[in-house]
């Protein structure tokens, strides 16, 4: 509301005056058709059936008229159903839980560094303090490579944790959902920062034996916002491709790069990245209407690479002793906070009622006309959604969406506990995420979800998710043997 | 060409971690006691030879992921070592975890041993990590696993742990609990408290005699030796032990009582006229799971007021079973008081002699398979050296002892002739 009026915003009335409003604008269309209806139905009720009779035979129908009108609106119809787009349902999805002979306690991590960095005290106290402030919790994992002093990334490890990861998480999908390999008509791998060859999608294609006419794709270099950039393509293909199942793998290989270097702004995805994976199942047929968990409604991404700064934030670069690591810049959160702005612009008319809009719109006219000292109005995007999935790029990500949509901590508790309990899985955690909340029961049909993934170009993507049924506990996912014990609360500062 | 001499016979060493399969969480503190404080400048290694039959198919993984579950219930061998406020030391149980190092030797287990029993077992401590606390104390692993592999198959598994955790055989026991896991057996749960204060009364006033007083060591746990000491082991065995056997004296007193003397021989000023005693009464029973590892033994000094190389070996045998004087209550008053911030040594205050026989040392399987040999030592030891009588495997014919000194370079090699001459002990 407009800062001129001051004091209302704390009195009882103004809540239902917002409320009617609300009410009101977001029901206009049945409020105004209401009365309409009920004045023609009086008024027939009125004529009487002999008068309607009359009025009907007065009509002069000819032969040709009728097939001609009959045949537009069939005509009109199909092109209707044609064209509208086909419904995708995400029937299930698998989420990889890493063995305990991975997980790094902070105290293991920090001697490591400690032995590795032995001639670089600052950077040590730097990896420190990052841990302490992290958000990350005592098990998150590691891959086997990277226990050993110095790790030992060679290609064969990292193969050899993009086999276990992904690989398992197909399993738990296949098992989960019944599908068969050779139903897989399309197979989307993405992981950005391992790319062999032959890509990962052909080795899975080699472990399952899936069939030779499969449409298969291999994403990289994408960033943790890969993920959704994923479910978009398999989005696209599904359109194209009636009748087919798509299967989505989202993960993040860390073996290879783990930064063996001392600059303090490479070695701080080193203190965040962990090992995760998920599998995500994705149909076009009708006959999963039924057991689906949610479908797609609608998937928005926004691209800032065409400004220098924000394509150059997220940078994989040599640092002055020619060793490999990925840079973040200090502009990071600015650059997030303006991506974020344009994606919610763009998805903002897609899934705001109409009154957030129309609020919106006059404040929006209001700056630009009256006085542009009035403060932008922010859309409750609470009112769209249930549900929020922010990926868990570190806590200083979470805490800054929470305050620019101005999310409570149940909304952002999702977010916050994966990244206390699986670290920064890059592109999976949303489904980490997602999975925490049908664990503690809360997801129910009707429910509308809004992930939201930031990453590397600058990126950030949405996509938005209607439940489909409501979803039983335990879910077989990655929480159920430790659901209980969330949330916890993660102190600003741990002492090591 | 590097001479076969001269080449490392161990190489290829990769460090890992490996931490407990739990969140041990809570921030838990353990404290130590004034026996843990009293040992703290000393080292066990143990090491454990295998033929290739056990170690058959096993990988580095196989190895490790017992391990993962063997912490959670030792979650204090994970820990480390921080200072409180009035500077006393104790343990976070932060899960920090557990050093294992892969290695590889280019012998097999045989040459190994053979080679072993010419040079009496020196080159040992190759096969398990120089542990030593410090001088990062808060971020040194209380406990190292080595595992070595050898050209014939065989491995070797060695442990280095830190002797403010626990005596030998909480050491033996740790290690049993995670051969016994990785042998999916049942480990029983019993969860003892640790007792906190010693349970020995002092029955006479005064300062201990066992412990030595040492220049303050800092944050790195080691003292300085007058000269340099090496370790040996030598082979007796049950027959030879049989000659002085009677009731009341074990085979621990009868070695001890013939090392006692030949030292007394070996040396200038005719030996040690105090030698310190250490044995554990806890006997180790298979089936039970110890609770946390704990400094469990009793301490105690004997006195000769005669000359020691003269007499009986019965005789002296003898005095030490019966006249040796327990000292944990004095030590335990002496920590409590004004010396609570020093440092002090045990083993080499004086000529000390450590019983282990009641350690179920070949307890430790792998696949079902005893070790073929298995050597125990401790690190950090005084200039008076140390005896460590160890159970030999029953190849042997049953009773064999294992003795391994560490003393001054200068005294083995005296000490060994005397042995072979006088007593038929050979390695």
């Amino acid at each position: 509301m407009p800062p001129t009026l001051p004091d209302f915003s704390n009195s009882v009335n103004l809540k239902y005056v917002k409320l009617g409003y609300h009410y009101l604008v977001d029901h206009f269309l049945t409020l105004t058709l209401t009365p309409v209806m009920i004045g023609i139905v009086v008024e027939i009720v009125r004529l009487g059936p002999d008068e309607l009779l009359n009025m009907w035979n007065s009509v002069h129908f000819d032969l040709i008229q009728l097939l001609c009108s009959s045949f537009l609106l069939v005509f009109i119809a199909t092109v209707y159903f044609m064209s509208k787009p086909r419904c995708i349902y995400l029937v299930d999805y698998a989420c990889y839980k890493p063995p305990v002979t991975c997980r790094v306690p902070f105290a293991t991590f920090m001697e490591h560094s400690r032995l590795i960095l032995s001639n670089n005290p600052k950077s040590v106290e730097f990896q420190m303090r990052i841990l302490e402030r992290s958000g990350l919790g005592e098990e998150t994992c590691l891959p086997p490579a990277i226990h050993y002093i110095p790790p030992k990334p060679t290609m064969e490890a990292a193969r050899g944790e993009a086999e276990v990861v992904i690989f398992s998480a197909m399993d738990s999908l296949f098992e989960k959902t019944g599908l068969k390999p050779k139903d897989i008509d399309i197979l989307i791998v993405n992981c950005s920062l391992f790319s062999p060859t032959p890509s990962l999608s052909a080795m899975v294609i080699n472990k399952y034996k899936l069939r030779s006419n499969i449409k298969s794709f291999n994403l990289s270099g994408m960033g943790c916002s890969a993920g959704l950039i994923s479910i978009d393509l398999a989005r696209d293909l599904l359109q194209v491709h009636p009748n087919s199942n798509a299967v989505v793998v989202s993960t993040e290989i860390i073996t290879p790069n783990y930064y063996q270097g001392k600059e303090r702004a490479m070695l701080l995805p080193n203190c965040l990245f962990r090992m995760g994976g998920a599998a995500i199942l994705l149909s076009n047929r009708r006959s999963e209407r039924r057991r689906a968990k949610y479908r797609l409604v609608h998937v928005v991404r926004t691209h800032k690479g065409a400004d220098d700064k924000a394509y150059r934030c997220v940078f994989e670069e040599e640092d002055r002793e020619g060793k490999v690591g990925i840079n973040l810049s200090k502009d990071l959160m600015a650059i997030a906070g303006e991506a974020l702005k344009s994606n919610i612009t763009t998805i903002g008319p897609l899934v705001l009622p109409g009154s957030e809009q129309l609020l919106f719109l006059l404040t929006l006219i209001g700056r630009k006309i009256f006085n542009p000292k009035w403060k932008p109005y922010i859309p409750d995007f609470k009112m769209a959604f249930e549900h929020f999935c922010i990926h868990a790029g570190g806590r200083a990500v979470i805490d800054e969406l929470q305050k620019n949509l101005q999310l409570s901590a149940e909304h952002v508790e999702a977010s916050r506990m994966t990244l206390h309990r699986f670290g920064n899985t890059s592109s999976s955690s949303l489904w980490y995420e997602m999975n925490y909340i049908e664990s503690k029961g809360r997801m129910k049909k009707g429910d509308r979800v809004w992930q939201i993934a930031f990453g590397s170009g600058f990126k950030c993507n949405s996509a938005v998710w209607k439940c489909n049924r409501t979803i039983k506990t335990p879910t077989g996912g990655p929480w159920d043997d430790c659901i209980d014990r969330y949330p916890v609360h993660i102190p600003e500062v741990v002492k090591l | 060409m590097v001479p076969a001499s001269l080449e490392i016979p161990v190489s290829g060493h990769r460090f890992s971690s490996v931490v407990p399969a739990k969140v041990t969480g809570g921030n838990k503190d353990f404290e130590l006691t004034n026996m843990d404080l009293a040992m703290k400048l000393h080292y066990i290694k143990g090491v454990y030879f295998f033929q290739s039959e056990a170690a058959q198919g096993l990988s580095v993984h196989d190895l490790k992921v017992p391990m993962f579950e063997c912490l959670e219930h030792y979650y204090t061998v994970s820990g480390r070592i921080r200072r409180s406020e009035t500077g006393r030391p104790f343990i976070k149980c932060n899960d920090g975890g557990v050093r294992i190092i892969e290695a590889r030797c280019n012998q097999t287990v045989d040459e190994w041993l053979a080679t072993a029993r010419d040079k009496d077992h020196s080159l040992d401590h190759m096969l398990a990590y120089d542990q030593v606390l410090g001088p990062d104390l808060g971020f040194s692993p209380l406990a190292f696993v080595q595992f070595t592999w050898f050209e014939c198959g065989g491995i070797s598994v060695g442990l280095s742990w830190a002797h403010v955790l626990g005596d030998a055989f909480s050491a033996s026991e740790f290690l049993n609990a995670w051969a016994q896991i990785m042998a999916e057996e049942q480990l029983s749960s019993k969860v003892n408290d640790r007792v906190l204060k010693s349970e020995f009364p002092a029955f006479v006033s005064g300062k201990p005699f066992s412990l030595k007083k040492v220049d303050p060591v800092g944050d790195r746990w080691i003292t300085a030796n007058d000269s340099r000491t090496v370790t040996h082991s030598f082979h007796i065995t049950g027959k030879q032990l049989h000659h002085y056997m009677t009731d009341k004296i074990s085979d621990f007193e009868i070695i001890s009582a013939i090392i006692w003397q030949s030292m007394s021989k070996v040396r200038i000023d005719l030996g040690p006229k105090t030698v310190t005693i250490c044995s554990n009464n806890r006997l180790v029973r298979g089936d039970e799971l110890a609770a946390q590892p704990v400094n469990g033994m009793t301490l105690s000094t004997v006195k000769a007021d005669f000359c020691v190389s003269k007499v009986e070996i019965a005789e002296l045998a003898k005095l030490i079973a019966d006249r040796k004087v327990p000292e944990n209550g004095l030590i335990e008053d002496l920590l409590s008081g004004d010396e609570e911030k020093s440092d002090f040594i045990v083993y080499g205050a004086n000529l000390t002699f450590v019983n282990l026989e009641g350690a179920d040392l070949y307890g430790l399987q792998l696949k079902g398979l005893k070790p073929v040999f298995v050597n125990y030592m401790i690190n950090g030891v005084g200039d008076e050296g140390t005896c460590l009588i160890v159970p030999s495997n029953e190849k042997d014919g049953g009773n064999g002892k294992i003795v391994t000194m560490t003393l001054p370079e200068d005294q083995i090699e005296k000490l060994k002739s005397i042995l072979e001459n006088d007593w038929n002990i050979s390695n």
